[in-house]
């Protein structure tokens, strides 16, 4: 056996070697290869080249071919499973069509996870107090951010205290009351309505609260797209609590 | 205590493992689940899964590795579709979800990976380029999509929970465009 004819098949094998391996990382249709044809060609190789290396490198290419099959019963699978649809044809829909048609036909097939991931202000404030009576570490660090007092007095004074909070609902629930008084029910929209973005969604955060409480009752019109506000001195009991989501400043796509 | 009684608790341990997020992503394995409610856990999953069916959720159960329960992942998950209006006041933005369906219908279509060259290249025929990568980049984030080291695109944990893949193929095969959608859906209801 000449030395040449055994490059020849050991350059043959490394390109089988080569494809099956850009099939399996492109993900490519592994049907593409003819198998019988390659597993003849080896036993050809095999018989004509008795040497260890040409049985390495055999060996090598017999794993790549067996992959390759995985491969395919994996890609039949796969392909039975998505009804055989040509892939062609589903991104020449997606070109073709607008984006809410696009977005109805996946929420057929949508099932959204829940959980829930929230923090509540005391816990907060928990937390708060919590690292600030942590004892300060021997010798402290000689790198990196620092707490100083001035960051303290920052952490202490952006949680607010219950009583504030307290203080601002019932000033809140009396000019609702107070505007009840003047006009009968409110408008929603223009009861939150404050002097800048960030006043508005405290007042519709602090509302929310007086609703939740039973100091305030809801009343929703969606023909005319209105809410009406009905305030009542006195706490309410609620027989049959319902939820009701309002939007603000939202994205409408 | 009465045995109604703990089983009512199990059913409550049941629902606060099940909906408060403890890991750093949803859902729970079953072993968690036989920890804390015992070895007939799957009665008090399938007890709570009937309350939820009430409101429109149900509990998912995924097998990672055979049939295994214990090895399983519990989700809790929206037991019917959403409207468009359900989905701008969850916070989605209409042009975000269309970006994410087009991106799992074409990795879906091709066997569950596809180069991510050739999904911005079907993107960019809705958004412009920027805009396209920032949401292949959110849905890798959020874990739909799995971006691999030679740029290649596979399908991620959350859509394997979320999305039922032939669902969304016909879907996407039964497309018409919004007006004739509209059309359809006036005729049907007069």
């Amino acid at each position: 056996m000449s030395g040449k004819s055994f490059k020849i098949s050991r350059e043959e094998l490394e390109k089988v070697i080569q494809i099956c391996e850009n099939i399996e990382r492109r993900g490519l249709n592994p049907f593409t290869v003819n198998v019988r044809d390659l597993l003849m060609k080896l036993r050809r190789m095999l018989e004509e080249n008795k040497t260890l290396d040409h049985y390495i490198l055999d060996a090598e290419t017999m794993y790549r071919i067996a992959t390759l099959i995985a491969l395919q019963q994996r890609w039949l699978k796969e392909r039975a499973q998505a009804l055989f649809v040509d892939a062609q044809m589903i991104e020449t829909r997606l070109i073709a069509m607008d984006k809410k048609s696009i977005v109805r036909a996946f929420l057929k097939a949508w099932r959204p996870i829940i959980s829930l991931e929230q923090i509540t202000i005391q816990r907060l404030r928990q937390g708060a107090d919590h690292f600030l009576s942590l004892a300060p570490r021997a010798g402290g660090r000689s790198w990196g951010w620092k707490v100083t007092r001035r960051d303290v007095e920052l952490i202490k004074g952006s949680v607010k205290p219950e009583e504030e909070v307290a203080e601002k609902l019932k000033k809140l629930h009396e000019e609702l009351l107070k505007e009840y008084g003047l006009r009968g029910e409110v408008d929603y929209w223009s009861f939150i309505k404050g002097r800048n973005l960030e006043e508005s969604f405290e007042r519709a955060y602090l509302l929310s609260f007086l609703i939740t409480d039973g100091y305030v009752d809801v009343r929703r019109n969606p023909l005319k797209n209105e809410i009406k506000l009905i305030p009542r001195e006195r706490k309410a009991e609620r027989k049959q609590p319902a939820s009701l989501v309002i939007v603000m400043g939202g994205e409408a796509g | 205590m009465s045995g109604e009684d703990t089983f009512s608790r199990r059913l409550m341990t049941a629902a606060a493992m099940l909906l408060f997020r403890s890991h750093r992503k949803p859902g729970v394995k079953g072993w968690e689940l036989k920890y804390r409610l015992g070895k007939n856990y799957m009665k008090v999953v399938d007890a709570l899964n009937s309350y939820l069916k009430r409101i429109g959720l149900e509990v998912k159960t995924v097998f990672e590795e055979g049939e295994d329960l214990d090895k399983a992942r519990f989700y809790v998950v929206l037991a019917h579709p959403l409207t468009l209006s359900d989905l701008v006041t969850a916070g989605w933005s209409i042009d975000e979800v269309a970006a994410l369906a087009v991106t799992l219908s074409i990795l879906m279509s091709r066997g569950g990976k596809a180069p991510l060259r050739d999904v911005l290249e079907v993107l960019e025929t809705k958004f412009p380029r920027w805009k396209a990568e920032a949401h292949v980049e959110r849905a890798i984030r959020r874990g739909y999509v799995e971006k691999l080291d030679d740029d290649m695109l596979t399908i991620g944990w959350r859509t394997k929970v979320e999305v039922e893949q032939k669902e969304l193929l016909k879907s996407m095969l039964e497309l018409r465009p919004e007006e004739q959608a509209q059309e359809r859906e006036e005729s049907k209801s007069a």
